[in-house]
């Protein structure tokens, strides 16, 4: 079992990885574009083109359209996909030195609440999100330039975030269990 | 109970669960939930209602994809050897000197903090490199470890930088004018790092070993092939300042280059290319949840008239604006003993902010934004290399097994000495800071 | 005497600084007379800069949800959620804020108020002062904007922009000043108002006006939770109704749109090159528009609008009221 949630938690981060890469090209090309439609338009360009450079300037050479609005849709969604990783390799931000004195007894039980109480907020937030696709859904509110509808870039987030629900779980379910038997149930990344 | 009250108590509750070892994204999250849901009143629905989209529009932000891509583009420059190469280069011009393999570890995190928006991954990456160096050539461990900690502190000093990022957001500061005020109190900390081991070394002559030096056609060729640092810290950091592109174009623009670095130098096959993505996965998730954690937390704080209060004391107590700015950084010192400096950066400025802009410096509103933004980044870096809650010394202690972390503790002591001499440096000069800023 | 208990306190939310215009002029005034005219016993506490957190497109929501009480935002942050509203952000629609301000409400009342606002308690609508263009180059002839990179301020501003051969590029107002002295947009359309606060004569020194209708605005609306006004005594409630509707949307957008004088008369004073198009060349550029026209009134259709018949009533309403 932790074999397979291994290994859906790091399928996720790869493909989110893959769109955070994705937009890194997207930006570059957007920026050469740019500049590239920039140059075209100069004297120098005129000058030295002629009517090459008005055929390649129609051609569409330029900012790629609406990069800014897929750039945020598509960040939105390599973070909510990188958070199954995150919640598997116990990579979150904590304060150790109050809790280091405890007998380990102790301090499993705390680990495993603060696990079932992160779950819980997560499943909070996943739940919520669906709400938000819904509201999307119903309400015809599209983006800025490209105008898709908002509850395209909701959907695809929500849906990594069911991921990370599922991950958080079967992590609630051996902190819990550790705590319990007193043995470590959770491989080391 | 009024929502100024329940402000207060939420501190306490906050502060409770983190030294319980709450994760601590989730502590401000708890308590945003707990702050909104009691300021209603007991009506959940506003607090469900923000929950619909504001974790989405929280993570779909322009700005902040800056972090993603600057963390991704450090990933690239450490398995493009770009570290390496850094370190070779830095130990062939210094080695030789007394204490030098620490002052070239030293001076190769300054340079791989100018591809690096992170101080974390500075510090494993330098270490990786240099600490089997600087065993090799007989510096003690608490020595060595201490340095790398110290040394990856760079890595959000001297732009690109993650923390610089997330507090001209959270001011409404210029990102271009924030990287450039930070370079020369970079260079400075990387100086005084460098005076600090040859103090280190005199006092403690057994710390340190030496080695015949290398010739001069050797030191050129070391130095030569770390151009593409050059060029990328040039490219993206040149390129937002003067406007080619944005700060978060820039980073693209980064990540690009050491990818492409990383693709020619032959290192990224699909194993290591895939470990870079998740190594820039988990570190993003975990930024992202305490900067989650913090919207919402800082708009229940707004609501409930903390921030604004605390200005308004302050300034009716008459205390004089230097009083107020040196109780502050106090604060971040000691405070930053226990937390890392993204989840203090995140809870504190938006209260300490207007606070300070408030004051009168003697200067436009802007620059003393700016000059607070980079104290504010040095004395919360001071917190990751001071005792007994410093990310780096654990993240190098963690790397290095055989040193104790006793041993770490006391070397490192040192630097934070120096780090503390530069703040009051930096505080009694602003020009220093304001020197590069136009106007 | 002492003061009246305070009954009531109101959270209002915006994303501009308290400084800016409207939260100054607009705002502030309306929350003052509010508690003035309650005796005390309402009080309006003012979120600048988006400090109960989210984005600015999240603003109707809070107001609907009721994470703040108030809101004040721009209908446009909000593409294809209140498709009514636009019939005044066409090209060319507007003369006079104040004139087009009132036609926006007494059309929120007739059309919009039952369904597209079904869910929120509006208190006011009013758009700003003349949208014009401010540019690196002088521009006269729509072929003058041929490959500029412009900020626009809406959807259709947008559409004009790219009809003319521009590229739209969309950031925040805020910055918008490092855009243009940097060169990452040759320019920008807003109103004069706004100009002061970002420096804009200082950054290009090239403006074009129209004569007769503006070439763009935006429509804003000053928004309230729906329980939380129709839980108000009647007493209270009646200080709010006194204070909005048609009124204070004729005051909010006459307000904003008077500080487009002083603004103007600034960059005149820098010695800018102030370009006022005469209607002949007003025209050519009403020409280039004319397909933003057909193009909107199909996509109402499709919503099921009748945008032909919103059009005439808006233009109907603009000119009677326009002196
Ligand atoms: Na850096
Ligand atoms: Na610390």
């Amino acid at each position: 079992m932790h074999q397979a949630i291994r290994l859906l938690a790091r399928a996720t981060a790869v493909i989110g990885g893959l769109v955070l890469t994705g937009l890194v090209l997207l930006t570059t090309v957007s920026i050469i574009g740019r500049s590239a439609n920039k140059w075209l338009h100069s004297d120098f360009a005129e000058r030295t083109l002629g009517d090459l450079a008005r055929t390649l300037i129609d051609s569409g050479i330029g900012e790629v359209n609406g990069n800014y609005e897929l750039l945020e849709a598509g960040i939105a969604f390599a973070i909510f996909s990188f958070f199954p990783i995150c919640q598997l390799s116990r990579a979150h931000a904590t304060v150790d030195i109050f809790t280091s004195q405890l007998p380990g007894a102790a301090n499993r039980a705390l680990a495993a609440f603060w696990e079932v109480a992160l779950t819980a907020a997560l499943i909070l937030i996943s739940v919520q999100l669906f709400g938000g696709v819904q509201r999307y859904y119903g309400n015809g509110e599209t983006t800025f330039f490209l105008q898709f509808p908002v509850w395209w870039a909701y959907s695809a987030s929500f849906a990594a975030s069911v991921v990370t629900c599922i991950v958080a779980l079967w992590c609630a379910y051996l902190r819990v269990a550790e705590s319990l038997t007193g043995r470590a149930l959770m491989p080391q990344e | 109970m009024s929502r100024l009250e329940l402000g207060f108590w939420s501190f306490a509750v906050l502060l409770g669960m983190i030294f319980l070892r709450a994760p601590i994204g989730l502590a401000m999250l708890l308590c945003g939930f707990g702050g909104w849901y009691y300021a209603m009143n007991g009506n959940p629905v506003p607090l469900l209602a923000k929950l619909k989209s504001e974790t989405y529009t929280t993570f779909s932000s322009y700005s902040l994809s800056i972090i993603p891509m600057f963390l991704l583009m450090g990933q690239f420059a450490t398995l493009s050897g770009l570290s390496s190469a850094l370190f070779k280069a830095a130990e062939s011009f210094l080695g030789h000197r007394r204490g030098g393999v620490a002052m070239a570890a030293v001076g190769a995190c300054a340079g791989f903090g100018a591809i690096c928006g992170s101080s974390l991954a500075t510090a494993a990456t330098m270490s990786r490199v240099a600490l089997p160096e600087l065993r090799r050539y007989g510096y003690s461990g608490g020595f060595s470890t201490a340095t790398l900690a110290a040394g990856g502190t760079l890595g959000i000093l001297i732009p690109p930088s993650v923390i610089l990022v997330i507090y001209a957001i959270i001011t409404e500061q210029n990102i271009a004018k924030l990287f450039l005020a930070a370079f020369i109190p970079g260079i400075l900390a990387a100086l005084g790092y460098m005076l600090t081991i040859s103090v280190y070394v005199r006092l403690f002559p057994k710390s340190a070993g030496t080695r015949p030096p290398v010739p001069m056609a050797d030191r050129w060729k070391a130095l030569g092939a770390t151009w593409p640092v050059l060029v990328i810290f040039a490219v993206v950091v040149g390129g937002i300042y003067l406007g080619w592109f944005t700060p978060t174009e820039g980073s693209a623009i980064g990540a690009m280059g050491t990818g492409l670095v990383a693709l020619l130098s032959g290192s990224l096959n699909w194993p290591v290319f895939r470990d870079s993505l998740l190594g820039t996965a988990r570190t993003t998730a975990m930024i992202f949840f305490i900067v989650l954690g913090a919207a919402f937390y800082n708009g229940f704080l707004a609501l409930s008239g903390v921030p604004q209060f605390m200005a308004d004391w302050v300034l009716t107590q008459g205390f004089s604006p230097w009083l107020v700015l040196s109780i502050i950084l106090v604060f971040y010192l000691i405070f930053g003993c226990l937390m890392d400096s993204l989840s203090m950066i995140l809870l504190t400025v938006p209260i300490f902010f207007p606070v300070i802009s408030a004051m009168d410096f003697g200067m436009s509103p802007e620059h003393v934004a700016i000059w607070f933004g980079i104290l504010v980044l040095i004395v919360v870096e001071v917190g990751l290399i001071t005792p007994p809650v410093g990310m780096n010394l654990f993240i190098i202690n963690a790397m290095d097994r055989e040193t104790p972390m006793t041993e770490t503790y006391k070397a490192v002591m040192f630097f934070v000495g120096s780090d503390i001499l530069r703040v009051v440096i930096l505080v009694m000069f602003p020009a220093i800071t304001l020197f590069l800023l136009p106007g | 005497a002492p003061l009246a208990a305070q009954e009531v306190t109101l959270t209002m939310h915006q994303f501009l600084p308290p400084q800016a215009n409207v939260p100054k002029l607009v705002l502030d005034v309306w929350a003052d007379n509010v508690e003035k005219d309650s005796g005390g016993r309402i009080k309006v506490d003012r979120y600048p800069s988006m400090q109960l957190g989210g984005s600015p497109p999240e603003l109707m929501d809070q107001a609907i949800d009721g994470v703040a009480d108030i809101v004040w935002t721009v209908v446009g942050y909000t593409p294809g959620r209140y498709p009514s509203t636009e019939v005044f952000e066409l090209p060319f629609m507007m003369t006079n804020a104040r004139a087009a301000s009132r036609a926006y409400w007494e059309m929120f009342e007739t059309h919009m108020k039952d369904t597209e606002f079904k869910d929120v308690h509006i208190l006011g609508t009013w758009v700003h002062g003349p949208g014009l263009i401010h540019a690196n180059k002088e521009v006269r002839a729509p072929s003058d904007m041929e490959g500029l990179k412009i900020r626009g301020g809406s959807r259709l501003a947008n559409a004009l922009l790219s009809k003319v051969g521009a590229t739209p590029v969309g950031m925040p107002v805020p910055a918008v000043p490092e855009g243009l002295s940097k060169g990452v947009i040759d320019g920008t359309t807003i109103p004069w108002e706004v100009t002061a606060a970002l420096k804009i004569p200082e950054l290009v020194t090239n403006h074009t006006e129209f004569t007769g209708n503006a070439l763009y605005v935006l429509t804003f609306v000053l928004a309230m939770n729906k329980d939380r006004y129709e839980g108000l005594p009647d007493d209270l409630k009646k200080v709010i109704d006194d204070n909005s509707g048609l009124e204070f949307s004729v005051f909010a957008g006459g307000t904003q749109a008077d500080s487009d004088g002083p603004a103007r008369e600034a960059a005149v004073a820098r010695g800018n090159n102030i370009v006022t198009l005469d209607e002949a060349e007003t025209a050519e550029w009403k020409a280039v528009a004319q397909p933003i026209y057909d193009e909107w009134v199909a996509e109402m259709n499709e919503k099921g609008i009748d945008g032909q018949a919103l059009i005439d009533e808006a233009r109907m309403l603009i000119d009677k009221y326009t002196e």
